[in-house]
């Protein structure tokens, strides 16, 4: 049976401007598909234990206690203690490629963006969003309140791509920015110095930050189907170009993509940080799937 | 372009040019080659195309912007050398193909050699086979029409200004036109009337003759073509010698000739041929049986149950057989007849066989004599019966006359005295036998000579009397002893060493009758005493041949040949006083073969092989006068009598023709000759393609089949060689290689393109 979630695609919410109708889209149309929603809310920090009142789920009881007192005490959570993620994007000049067809890769991170916090603040989590290119464009540290969704949705709508990258950079300024440890969400396509990138990866890790990348890249990045003589103009840096007959380079370009990739995904492994690599033309319920298995495996 | 480099009038012609503007495009061919379609080679423009398709591409170049820059780099800085290598040669790839299909519809023309022979003359010989075995086929399909039709078109080739020479090969070769000449109608015409000759290819002796006529032909360039139909006979490994040496002759013309062969005709090995004749070699008498041993041979495939083989004798048959003969069978047919009166007799061998018909009789002219006139001079006469020296000879030379059987003798003898060796007894004789003669005089041992060197022969018999320094110094110094007597052996006393004939296998003609034991026992003779004949080195001597030798390998009969005639020397006296061989039944006929055979060797042989000169001695007194010769087709030809020594000679060339030549002497006497057809020819099997070419590559020559071939190879070396289809077959080798090389990098890339 056709589901809602398989509607989602980027070309279709391409039409939607309204980034929050886009992330409710997202995220509801990606929810009716559960079996077992996970919308009932997930304690992220213990607060304090009550004594059970009539009416209380039975299985918000603290069962340990009930073994070691013979009574029936509730676990509370404090909402200051709820998830703190923060949304890094990437809004460097190589974000701004696009497809044929396709969006720009820049507008399928800030959608995706929208659609993380728009649940993240659903679930009351705390959400923040640095936007950046080769420096800290914007910080908005994380809240959970419901009308912070609107200032990250503002800061999202108006947010757009240009300059250099430099990842590496910009993750050792941000780290002590980022004081209290939580959830790091990086949206980029992570195109610059590989061993930088990790180097500044380990750092986040270093201060007990969790990591969760996806990877955003176009169809187009990873095929190179470019025939004819094709002068490349680059996104980053103004008036470099490369004129080339891409057929002859074609496989070269490959084998370095591979090389790349494999770096990255290696280095990745070795801190425990999550890489997912998303392409502009897969829907965004496969990122919000990959980002609540790594929410349940907290 | 500077006009110094290119004379004005070459300008013109050379090159094709189109003027733009101020621009003038050029192309000019290269020296060596020239262009059937000149205007074709705009063609070459199109290799621009590649190139301008590779500027316009890069002119209008998608743009991307791309952020995966990094990636990008990495893969220009790794490639970008290798990637421009492949680019190049695909570009070269395809440039050469428009220049190579634009060069292949100008119909470009290698003239390497034109300047060399474009307009040059050249000296044409044709050495054309006219042996018998080209005559093989019918009519205009025979060999001959053929090899004649492609002379005369090759005559017709070679151009106004050429000098041509026909050198016929079969026979003695000879030319077609007494000399070279420009008049190449005259030699067609010549052609058109030539028949073929029925003698047998003698393809080094005609390359000799070629090569002494192109040195007085005109031009520089000389060109020889054999036409032959390359039959194995003429063209065997044994001529291998002979054509080395030709070989030489023809290097050491200044400017040596181009040799082709060109092989006409198709091979017919159906062929019965009359081999040879087997004649007796000694002087034949009136009413003597001859027999007469003729050799087919089958050198087809195909087989003749029942062959004919009719025998002739002064033109009527007096015999005939049937044999079988199987392929590639040899088999003898013998007839026996005598004839029964002096003079000469001809006779044949015929047979009905195939359609070669030189070669199926063999005819041959026999002498037959009344009397052979023998000269016994008697050195130690004694009236008592068989006391004499010649005694025994003479009874021995004729038998008939003295035991007065009532037969008749070839032999007439006479015996005379020492003083009695006069210069009219000699002209009286044919054979002069000394018999136990001292010495003689020297006016009569010049006589003798005269004799000897005319053709007589001598027989010297020794013997108690003889002074033998007189017989060293005096008659071996004439040349009328083989060896000296140098010492006695044996001794007539009982116990000394005897000595007999050695009985052998003999090749001697006058002692061929012994090697069958019914005609004779040598061995039974016993020598007691004789003479050693000369010493080792003296016998080493080539111009001695041994007829017979004693059991001690003493010399027992040698010959020595003087002038025309010889000598024959025994070792034992012709009495019975030095052993038994006189009272031996084989000593008569002995005596009458050494006799007979010196008696046969006064005349020139009167059955040769055509194109082999005929030879008769005369009177002397008729030097100076023509005798006439008549051929078999009855043309009569004068020749001149030449003095040679105290006789007249006379010789006729011309004996192209088979058959019987009549020589009329002044005086009226008529000599036949029989002239026949060499049989090494009646082999009808040509040499194969190989073997062909192993020939051609001997000589230096090149080898063709036809004058088509020969035609185009000589229009290729005057104007030149088209290559269109070696460009065309480049041209679909290149295709091929660009789709391969796009194939193979785009493997290499893993990409399409």
């Amino acid at each position: 049976m056709a589901h809602v979630s398989d509607f989602l695609t980027p070309a279709e919410l391409q039409k939607v401007a309204n980034l929050q109708v886009v992330a409710q889209r997202v995220v509801e149309g990606f929810f009716s598909g559960l079996h077992k929603s996970p919308h009932k809310g997930f304690s992220v920090e213990f607060a304090q234990h009550r004594q059970y009142v009539q009416g209380d789920e039975i299985r918000r009881l603290d069962w340990k206690v009930f073994g070691k007192t013979d009574r029936y005490y509730i676990r509370e959570y404090e909402e200051e203690t709820n998830l703190r993620a923060t949304l890094l994007l990437d809004l460097s000049g190589s974000m701004s490629y696009a497809g044929a067809g396709r969006a720009p890769k820049a507008d399928y991170a800030i959608r995706l963006a929208a659609a993380l916090a728009y649940l993240m603040l659903q679930q009351r989590d705390s959400v923040g969003l640095v936007t950046f290119d080769t420096k800290i464009r914007r910080y908005i540290p994380p809240r959970s309140s419901v009308p912070h969704l609107r200032v990250l949705l503002d800061e999202l709508q108006s947010a757009k791509p240009g300059g250099e990258t430099a990842l590496g950079n910009v993750f050792h300024d941000l780290v002590p920015r980022i004081q209290r440890r939580g959830l790091l969400i990086v949206l980029s396509d992570c195109f610059g110095d590989s061993k930088e990138l990790l180097k500044a990866l380990a750092h986040f890790r270093h201060a007990r930050h969790e990591m969760l990348i996806f990877q955003i890249l176009d169809r187009d990045e990873l095929e190179f189907p470019f025939t004819h003589w094709t002068r490349f103009e680059s996104l980053e840096e103004a008036g470099a170009h490369r004129m080339i007959d891409p057929a002859q380079f074609r496989a070269a370009y490959l084998d370095n993509l591979k090389k790349f990739q494999d770096e990255l995904t290696k280095g990745c492994h070795r801190h425990h940080i999550d890489l997912v690599q998303m392409v502009t033309d897969q829907p965004y319920a496969e990122a919000l799937a990959q980002y609540l298995t790594r929410r349940l495996a907290r | 372009m500077p006009d110094a480099q290119f004379p004005p009038q070459r300008r013109a012609s050379a090159h094709w040019s189109l003027e733009i503007g101020n621009w003038e495009l050029v192309i000019r061919p290269p020296a060596p080659m020239t262009f059937l379609n000149l205007l074709l080679l705009g063609g070459m423009a199109a290799a621009a195309i590649p190139v301008l398709l590779h500027f316009f591409n890069r002119s209008r170049p998608r743009v991307v912007p791309w952020g995966a820059m990094h990636l990008l780099d990495a893969a220009l800085q790794a490639h970008t050398r290798r990637i421009k290598f492949e680019q190049l040669l695909l570009l070269l790839v395809r440039c050469l193909i428009p220049v190579l299909l634009a060069l292949c519809m100008a119909r470009p023309v290698l003239t390497g050699m034109r300047a060399l022979l474009g307009g040059a003359k050249t000296s044409l010989v044709i050495l054309l086979d006219d042996s018998y075995s080209m005559s093989a086929g019918a009519g205009a399909a025979s060999n001959f029409a053929q090899a004649k039709d492609a002379a005369a078109k090759l005559i017709e080739q070679a151009g106004s200004g050429s000098d041509v020479a026909v050198v016929l090969m079969g026979g003695t070769p000879r030319q077609l036109l007494e000399a070279p000449t420009l008049d190449t109608v005259r030699v067609t015409k010549a052609l058109t009337q030539l028949e073929a000759n029925f003698g047998a290819a003698n393809f080094p002796e005609a390359l000799e003759l070629a090569a002494n006529v192109a040195a007085q032909m005109q031009h520089g360039l000389k060109e020889f073509v054999v036409l032959s139909d390359f039959q194995k006979a003429s063209f065997s490994d044994g001529e291998a010698a002979a054509r080395g040496r030709a070989l030489q002759t023809l290097k050491r013309l200044p400017v040596p000739p181009r040799v082709t062969f060109l092989h006409v005709g198709t091979e017919s090995r159906d062929n019965v041929a009359v081999e040879s004749l087997d004649l007796p070699k000694l002087a034949l008498g009136v009413n003597q049986p001859l027999q007469v041993r003729a050799t087919l041979r089958n050198f087809g495939e195909r087989a003749w149950p029942d062959l004919r083989v009719y025998f002739r004798a002064d033109g009527r048959e007096r015999g005939a057989q049937q044999i079988a003969l199987a392929p590639g069978e040899q088999r003898q047919v013998l007839f026996t007849h005598a004839f029964d009166a002096a003079g000469f007799h001809t006779l044949e061998v015929h047979t009905d066989a195939d359609a070669l018909k030189a070669d199926n009789s063999l005819a041959a002219v026999v002498t037959v004599w009344e009397k052979l006139p023998a000269l016994l001079v008697n050195g130690d006469p004694n009236p008592e019966p068989l006391k004499g020296e010649t005694d025994y000879l003479d009874l021995a030379l004729s038998p008939a006359l003295k035991a007065a059987t009532g037969g008749s003798d070839l032999i007439l003898t006479r015996v005379i005295a020492p003083g009695d060796l006069t210069p009219d007894a000699l002209s009286k004789s044919r054979v002069v036998v000394l018999a136990n003669v001292r010495q003689l005089a020297d006016a009569q041992v010049a006589a003798l000579a005269g004799f000897v060197a005319n053709g007589g022969g001598l027989l010297v018999f020794p013997g108690n009397r003889v002074n033998t320094d007189w017989y060293h110094r005096t008659l071996r110094a004439a040349g009328l002893l083989p060896l000296p007597f140098t010492a006695l052996a044996g001794g007539l006393e009982d116990g000394k060493p005897r000595a007999k004939i050695v009985v052998q296998s003999f090749t001697h003609p006058a002692m061929e009758l012994f090697n069958d034991a019914r005609n004779g026992n040598l061995a039974d003779a016993e020598m007691k005493l004789w003479f050693q004949l000369g010493k080792r080195q003296e016998q080493a001597d080539p111009g001695l041949a041994s007829l017979a030798q004693l059991s001690n390998a003493d010399p027992f009969l040698v010959e020595k040949k003087l002038g025309e005639g010889r000598i024959i020397q025994c070792a034992v006296p012709c009495d019975a006083d030095w052993g038994n061989l006189p009272v031996r039944p084989v000593f008569v006929p002995l005596m009458q073969r050494l006799v007979i055979y010196l008696a046969s060797q006064a005349q020139p042989p009167r059955n040769v092989v055509v194109g082999k000169p005929l030879a008769a001695f005369v009177s002397r007194t008729h030097v100076g006068r023509k005798a006439h010769f008549t051929a078999p087709d009855g043309t009569r030809h004068d020749a001149e009598i030449t003095g040679r020594g105290a006789l007249g000679y006379v010789e006729f060339t011309k004996t192209g023709r088979p058959g019987t030549y009549t020589l009329a002497a002044p005086d009226g006497g008529a000599t036949p000759f029989v002239v026949s057809t060499a049989r090494a020819e009646s082999d009808l099997r040509q040499l194969t393609e190989p073997e062909r070419k192993t020939l051609a590559e001997s000589l230096q020559a090149t080898l063709l089949t036809s004058v088509a071939d020969y035609q185009q190879m000589d229009k290729d070396r005057r104007f030149g060689r088209e290559v269109w289809k070696p460009l065309l077959w480049a041209v679909l080798a290149l295709c091929f290689s660009e789709l391969l090389l796009v194939q193979w990098f785009a493997r290499r890339k893993g990409g399409k393109t």
